[in-house]
């Protein structure tokens, strides 16, 4: 328990998870199935911040000293900057992605005029 | 009870953060989830800034707030917004719960083993991310390293993100436009949503979008462009710019956009950000280097090697701005018309 506690960062992040995967499953209304998908991938991408992230660390970008010139940082006292890159193109592929199930949903809806699962599923065995 | 390791200020946030997600997905009206999920995107942007991720933070705020709510309400408006309510199927519910919590206890019980939040020292930390801490100023001279990591260390990974987007782009163009010709003779059914007001009435929202557009456009510039010293970059930008555009397409009408960027415009450019990344790539190689390795590049860039590399890592994040900035606008014109390009959101 002390360690759930300590680790609370990744508490969040399986709950999130758990959220996501509740929504893609069991929601029947394809945009909420969506925007479960989207939670999910928030929720990794907490889990690589969090890995990423130094106590009392700066954020990744270097400052010039008083005589204009950039000395050795101090490696401990600067964030990863691996973890956030990886996560800045993913945020951008997954609006993408995103984009992708929205324009199937709506196809789906130009075809059955609903995005209920359920009825989905009863119009096509019709 | 323990001290937490984490800023106190991140507890509530996590906490609110659980909630939004539970009332963006329980909400019965789809417009509510749409807004909800946007206020759920802003509570991670707060807290990945609070962990020091001030790019990803960034790109959250432009993208996961702005623009994927943006797609969201333009589906809606193109389909409906309503749930019919649906009584029964609890034993599957009750299945799915299970199986969830189930999934959920096996990935709680790996948290001890996880290194202490906050450890310099962990594995994740302690590998190959001190070698970008310690050389981006010899290497490439961009003191913000997540730039010189997306373009110059990892900069295939990056391309391949960009053509992620850009297959994406094809991909609804391909799932929703329609043919013109074909749509005419099939245009009835409940194909078409009316629109319940005309958002284009609006002489305040005309005029204010008018007014705010270039400098949106001129800060995304300066996004760009200033990438190597404050955070930003080529994925931030080009949402900007994009968001600038959809701005117009929502204040004005689609086609009043679509008069000034055809849609074959449109996909060209996206295509054309990617050759840009793709063609500095193979000047590395004609100039002797490794696929994407800019000090080679020195001869025809103004500067060393290093400066070579960061004139090389702007080409391409031009190149990535350019694509994103594209493709968002292609997604947005797809869904809001639902494909037939005439009128929408």
């Amino acid at each position: 328990m002390e360690n759930l506690i300590a680790n609370f960062n990744y508490v969040i992040v399986v709950i999130l998870m758990m959220i996501g995967l509740w929504s893609m499953l069991a929601q029947k209304n394809l945009i909420k199935k969506c925007i479960g998908m989207a939670i999910f991938q928030t929720g990794i991408i907490l889990f690589f911040i969090s890995i990423g992230a130094k106590d009392n660390a700066l954020i990744p970008i270097l400052t010039e000293a008083s005589d204009h010139k950039y000395h050795d940082p101090d490696v401990a006292k600067v964030a990863n900057p691996l973890t956030q890159i990886l996560m800045l193109t993913a945020i951008v592929v997954g609006v993408a992605t995103l984009g992708v199930g929205l324009a199937l949903a709506q196809k789906i809806y130009r075809e059955y005029s609903s995005f209920d699962e359920d009825e989905i599923l009863n119009k096509q065995t019709k | 009870m323990p001290s937490l390791p984490i800023w106190q200020f991140d507890v509530p946030l996590l906490i609110l953060v659980v909630l939004f997600a539970v009332v963006a997905l329980s909400i019965r009206n789809l417009m509510g989830t749409a807004i909800v999920f946007g206020a759920y995107s802003f509570m991670m942007c707060l807290i990945w800034a609070g962990m020091g991720a001030v790019d990803v933070a960034f790109t959250e705020a432009a993208v996961g707030a702005g623009v994927s709510t943006v797609f969201i309400v333009s589906t809606i408006y193109n389909t409906s917004a309503t749930m019919p309510p649906r009584p029964g199927g609890l034993p599957f519910k009750l299945f799915i719960g299970v199986v969830v919590t189930l999934t959920g206890v096996f990935l709680l019980s790996a948290i001890p083993d996880f290194p202490k939040w906050g450890e310099p020292n962990s594995p994740a930390n302690a590998t190959v991310a001190p070698y970008y801490i310690s050389n981006t100023i010899a290497d490439a001279h961009v003191p913000n390293i997540v730039t010189t990591v997306l373009a110059d260390y990892r900069g295939f990974d990056t391309l391949l993100e960009t053509t992620v987007v850009f297959i994406a782009c094809i991909a609804i163009y391909s799932i929703l436009r329609v043919d013109e010709a074909r749509s005419k003779t099939e245009d009835s059914g409940p194909v078409d949503a009316e629109p319940h007001y005309d958002p284009s009435d609006s002489l305040i929202v005309r005029q204010a979008s008018r007014f705010m557009v270039p400098f949106m456009q001129l800060f995304a510039l300066y996004v760009i462009a200033h990438g190597h010293y404050s955070p930003g970059g080529g994925f931030q930008g080009g949402v900007i710019l994009g968001a600038s555009l959809i701005l117009v397409a929502i204040s004005f009408d689609l086609k009043f956009l679509l008069a000034q960027w055809r849609e074959k415009q449109i996909m060209l450019m996206v295509a054309w950000g990617v050759f840009l990344y793709a063609v500095v790539g193979l000047g590395c190689v004609f100039m002797g280097g490794n696929y994407l390795d800019y000090g080679f590049l020195n001869p025809v860039l103004p500067g060393e090697q290093d400066m070579a590399r960061s004139h090389g890592i702007l080409l391409v994040e031009i190149g990535v701005g350019i694509t994103v900035m594209f493709s968002m606008i292609g997604i947005h014109i797809n869904l809001a018309s639902n494909g037939h390009f005439d009128r929408g959101l």
